[in-house]
């Protein structure tokens, strides 16, 4: 059996590219979905927590988990790759260099913003993910986000998603040959949409934080979102 | 016509004896500079005088001096070719200065095209990728009737303006992890629009992109800085049919 055409994703500067693109694209999509699930926060505890049940009594759940991980992985370790290899062929030791326009501040900070996601990862997985539960998960999230530091994190960690998808999302198709004047400019609008859309998980934090479903229930109001 | 009035400049040049050796950057005033000089021939002068003086001349490429052929690159003042537009730098004339300026003139910097002497870079890496793919080894036999192959116009167009590419590297350098996507993919893309590319288009891609990897060019990270600066204007869309040539000839052929 030949498996050149595997080894290639892995071997060529082109194929690691494409893997980086695709789960780059796959991660986004998860993140809209994501963010689609924590609305539900707004429609209530006994909707929040249903749906999260749902999911966990769901034999297939922790097969996506598994999924995801690598889906993960293999956008950071290909990302990683990438990047240092760049740093090492990138030009260096001019006296004077000026950038055309071409760079954008989302396409410049990748490498940082890719961190800061990172790190904003793993503050998620330890305090939400790998963490008792027995408050019920309603009660774990909207308590979690009335903490400043812990919505400060939020912020900062969506600022930085946001910043990586607005570059990151065009880059995917443009790595994966997906260009053409008829539909590339959509494309541009719909990545720079999908990476404002992201800075919904702080405003969902700030939410919480600012106590405005406590301050609408004492006026007599409920804010319902989703019905 | 107004006598053009000459003035001053101050030129700080790369000055590097050869491959490997260590560089500096050096200082020299050049007077009685014309406004309508080309840059180069700034440089000539400069050289002119440096010779008089005996000392050695500045070594740069230049060949046509019409902006065609692709000799000739410099980055002057942090611009890659220069302040203009999409333009070679023979093509820049004095006029873009002032007396008194101090005007920085580096080499290429970037690992795949070492320094072999001040300004003159060897871009034989970009030599060696064509030498992988970047041509039609099929026969294609005596010259054809005008209209026997058919050519769609828009892609007879889009095929004329990646031909267009003349190899400067200003790409590479442009490019912020030293990448060389665009001339590949300018390459690639000039053969794989026209008919006569068509049977050899899966070797090609897969030969050429190998053969890119192996002269150590970065990735491409979709800055398109590389579009920016080509003083022929090859367009970044080059780049992602280079991505769909290679990613389709490693999908469904059978090399």
């Amino acid at each position: 059996m030949d498996i050149t055409f595997i080894k290639r994703l892995i071997t060529t500067s082109i194929g690691r590219k494409a893997v980086m693109a695709v789960s780059g694209l796959l991660l986004g999509g998860f993140m809209l979905v994501h963010l689609a699930e924590n609305l539900l926060l707004f429609k209530g505890e006994a909707a929040y927590n249903g749906w999260v049940d749902l999911l966990l009594s769901n034999p297939v759940t922790p097969l996506l988990e598994i999924g995801l991980l690598f889906i993960f992985l293999a956008h950071i370790i290909t990302g990683a790759w990438v990047r240092l290899e760049d740093f090492l062929n990138a030009p260096s030791g001019y006296e004077a260099r000026n950038w055309q326009g071409g760079r954008t501040i989302g396409s410049a900070t990748m490498l940082y913003t890719a961190a800061a996601i990172l790190a904003y990862l793993a503050y998620h997985m330890l305090t939400f993910r790998f963490t008792d539960h027995s408050m019920g998960f309603y009660q774990m999230v909207t308590g979690a986000f009335r903490s400043r530091m812990f919505t400060a994190i939020y912020v900062t960690g969506s600022a930085a998603l946001a910043l990586h998808l607005s570059h990151g999302m065009q880059s995917a198709f443009q790595t994966l040959g997906i260009n053409h004047p008829k539909y590339t400019p959509l494309i541009k609008i719909g990545g720079i949409l999908v990476a404002v859309l992201m800075t919904g998980f702080a405003l969902i934090s700030a939410y919480y934080l600012l106590g405005i479903d406590l301050k609408a229930a004492e006026a007599g109001y409920q804010v319902v979102i989703i019905r | 016509m107004p006598k053009s009035k000459h003035f001053n400049v101050t030129v700080r040049v790369w000055r590097q004896a050869g491959l490997q050796e260590p560089g500096e950057m050096v200082s020299y005033s050049v007077k009685g500079v014309s406004p309508d000089m080309s840059f180069l021939e700034m440089l000539d002068i400069l050289n002119d005088d440096l010779l008089k003086k005996g000392h050695s001349p500045i070594a740069f490429e230049s060949d046509c001096r019409e902006g065609i052929c692709g000799c000739c690159g410099l980055v002057v003042n942090g611009d890659v070719h220069g302040p203009d537009e999409h333009s070679t730098v023979c093509q820049l004339h004095m006029r873009r200065f002032r007396d008194g300026d101090v005007i920085t003139v580096e080499p290429w910097r970037v690992k795949s095209f070492p320094i072999i002497k001040d300004l003159v870079v060897d871009r034989s890496a970009l030599d060696r990728m064509i030498a992988a793919g970047g041509f039609i080894s099929i026969n294609t036999g005596a010259a054809q009737d005008a209209n026997a192959i058919p050519v769609e116009k828009d892609k007879a167009e889009e095929a004329m303006d990646a031909a267009a590419c003349i190899g400067c590297g200003a790409c590479v350098v442009s490019c912020p992890n030293g990448a060389a996507m665009l001339f590949v993919g300018a390459k690639i893309s000039q053969l794989a629009l026209l008919p006569q590319g068509g049977p050899e288009r899966n070797t090609r891609a897969l030969n050429m992109v190998a053969a890119m990897d192996k002269e150590g060019f970065g990735n491409c990270t979709n800055e398109y800085e590389c579009e920016a600066v080509c003083p022929k204007d090859i367009k970044a869309a080059n780049i992602a049919r280079m991505n769909r040539e290679f990613l389709l000839a490693n999908l469904f052929s059978k090399r």
